[in-house]
């Protein structure tokens, strides 16, 4: 019976890995100028996180409802780039899909009084709204959407220069997907 | 003549800083750095203020957070080089428990005593660029650069950058 156990799971790695390199590939952009690496988390992980925290469950739930994409970005010119989330669209079907905001958590939060230290952890794990990515200069965080039942785009714009009037880039990741717990993970 | 001199010594100092920044740092303003008063994870009342005199390294993490985690065993080696007489280092935790601060910081930089930013209020009041982020305050309390992100400070370009500051007063 083990040995049959053993040579299931063997079996199952190896099948899963040509799916998770292909993955990563799929969430990944890479040129001369921009990396962008994209993470999509399952409720499970988002919840261990937040419990890990000490959030209270209230807080976790809210979290868990919403669609976690998580984005890392390296700006690799010589210039500035603009990281405006104003100018990241997400969609589907050509529709726009809304994100939440910081204003929206704020409200969430004062609802159910979630203490500051968990509102600052919370504010620290989120992609900042704007910021002038210096050469060499990396950014990472959450962003959050409602779920959605099917694929999804993100496209990300970027301005380039510290006046803005530099070359504008933009990045498309298509077949994202809100990740259950069920899913294969990307890492 | 001894003071022109002097200054001349003191400005190719400086020069020689803030000519060729290690990667990662950049140059501030010089602007007055935010006040900081917080408690040490031993209790211990920290005041800015009190720091005039030398150079300071201030560094906002999280445990949670995978660059400060990697940085961190990094800037124990830093503390243990430098004469915190010269480049005080000063870590300041971004509202963690102590517990969890505890288990992390007692294993890989055992001789920190870290402040505790309990509700994070003194981080947002710095406004670092993400977590990391390490400022350097200077003798007269100005902020003088900023380090983006985590990186390895023995690295010879940063040790460089770093003996450079705290010869200038």
């Amino acid at each position: 019976m083990n040995t049959i156990l053993r040579f299931a799971l063997l079996l199952g790695i190896f099948f899963s890995l040509p799916t998770i390199a292909e993955e990563k590939k799929k969430l990944t952009y890479e040129d001369k100028d921009l990396y962008v690496r994209v993470f999509l988390r399952s409720p499970e992980q988002i919840t261990a996180f937040y419990q890990g925290r000490e959030f209270k469950q209230q807080a976790v739930d809210q979290i868990t409802d919403t669609c976690n994409v998580t984005v890392i970005i390296k700006n690799k010119t010589l210039d500035v780039l603009w990281l405006e989330l104003d100018n990241w669209q997400f969609s589907q079907n050509q529709q726009p899909i809304h994100r939440y905001k910081r204003d929206y958590w704020a409200k969430q939060w004062d609802e159910i009084q979630l203490k500051q230290a968990h509102r600052s952890t919370f504010g620290w794990t989120l992609m900042p709204e704007v910021r002038d990515l210096r050469t060499d200069e990396g950014v990472g965080g959450s962003l959050y959407i409602p779920k959605q039942s099917g694929k999804f785009s993100l496209t990300l714009n970027f301005n380039t220069g510290s006046n803005k009037q530099g070359k504008k880039r933009s990045v498309n990741f298509n077949h994202l997907f809100c990740r259950k717990n069920t899913d294969v993970e990307s890492e | 003549m001894k003071k022109i001199v002097f200054s001349l010594f003191i400005l190719t100092l400086s020069l020689q800083v803030s000519a060729a920044l290690p990667p990662g740092l950049i140059k501030l303003d010089g602007r007055d750095a935010p006040a900081l008063k917080l408690k040490s994870m031993d209790e211990e009342n920290y005041d800015l203020k009190q720091s005039k005199g030398r150079w300071v390294f201030v560094h906002f993490w999280a445990a949670w957070c995978g660059p400060c985690r990697r940085e961190m065993p990094k800037i124990q080696a830093l503390y243990s080089k430098f004469d915190q007489q010269t480049l005080e280092i000063i870590l300041i935790n971004t509202a963690e428990s102590d517990d969890t601060v505890f288990g992390f910081l007692g294993a890989v930089a055992p001789d920190i005593d870290p402040l505790m930013d309990r509700d994070g209020l003194v981080t947002e009041v710095w406004q670092p660029r993400g977590l990391p982020a390490t400022f350097f305050v200077d003798p007269s309390g100005k902020l003088q650069y900023l380090a983006l992100g985590g990186r390895d400070w023995t690295k010879a370009e940063y040790m460089q950058f770093l003996n450079n500051l705290v010869k200038q007063k």
